[in-house]
């Protein structure tokens, strides 16, 4: 059994191991850099592509956000969001339970209704008038 | 009447059986489960794979296409979304493949040119469904799961087809 491993090894040759150990690095970056998430601050509804409105999630609210076909329930909870009612069939939207982290999305395909949310790092602290 | 005939050379016939192996392979593979959705080990590819390490790149493309052609009419997906993913895929990793073509054989094997090919193929996937499926950002948060298993994918396959060949030399 070891032995056929070993045969397994030496059909890699020193270039392969080259080509191996850039992929392993490219699977740390990726690692490092896309599952980084810092926790978030605001929520961003979508509806299609456009922006319907932004919250913070320092609150507790309930949002009732009416898509294409009908309404949607959206809980924020002092720095979480879920789904809490929608009007598709198979409801993954609601079974992805609650999200907290910068850029976690859920969607809702048949309702065209997603929700994202957005880190701490924004163009600007507040606006005034 | 003047008939037209196409002649019919050995190499076609090569072609048209490594491409039925390919999308048997392939249509099997649609019918197994997959632990993770959309994460799949593309079984089809060692026979492309092997195709060109035994014939030569142009049999590769092709045997390839005709692959994607032909399981996305058997399965229903033809022009679908999903036949266009596994078009970009292929046409990703045959591109990579033409470019990567002249590294040398002496320190690059069959793992070399697979695991290239893997990540050139879900490079064309995930460019298709950033810009014309999904267009989110969101969705890069999957892209190490991809990573991993088109690295580990791809160094199976790698090994699977060099035993192939080398069962294949024996004979």
């Amino acid at each position: 059994m070891i032995k056929k491993i070993l045969q397994f090894f030496k059909l890699i040759k020193s270039g392969d191991w080259f080509i191996i150990i850039l992929f392993c690095g490219l699977i740390i970056f990726s690692t490092k850099f896309l599952w980084n998430l810092p926790q978030g601050e605001y929520l961003e509804i979508y509806k299609r592509n456009e922006i319907l409105a932004t919250y913070s999630l320092n609150q507790k609210i309930t949002k009732i956000i009416n898509g294409s076909k009908g309404e949607t329930k959206i809980n924020i909870d002092n720095g979480k969001v879920r789904f809490s009612s929608a009007p598709c069939a198979k409801k993954y939207c609601i079974h992805q339970g609650w999200i907290n982290k910068a850029n976690q999305t859920i969607i809702c395909i048949p309702n065209q209704i997603s929700i994202s949310i957005v880190g701490a790092k924004r163009k600007y602290d507040s606006i005034n008038y | 009447m003047t008939l037209s005939t196409i002649n019919i050379i050995n190499r076609d016939h090569q072609i048209a059986k490594l491409s039925a192996i390919a999308v048997a392979l392939s249509l099997i593979e649609f019918f197994l489960p997959s632990p993770i959705p959309g994460v799949k080990p593309g079984i089809a590819n060692i026979i492309i794979l092997y195709t060109i390490f035994k014939f030569d790149l142009r049999m590769g493309i092709w045997v390839s296409l005709i692959r994607v052609f032909v399981t996305g009419i058997l399965l229903g997906t033809f022009l679908s979304p999903t036949f266009f993913l596994s078009l970009s895929g292929a046409l990703f990793s045959l591109f990579s493949l033409i470019i990567f073509r002249n590294l040398n054989s002496k320190y690059f094997s069959i793992i070399s040119f697979s695991l290239i090919a893997s990540l050139a193929h879900i490079a064309g996937q995930f460019i298709i469904v950033r810009f014309w499926i999904i267009p989110h950002n969101g969705i890069f948060y999957l892209l190490p799961i991809f990573i991993i298993s088109a690295f580990i994918f791809g160094l199976v396959n790698a090994l699977v087809t060099s035993k192939l060949l080398q069962l294949n030399s024996k004979k």
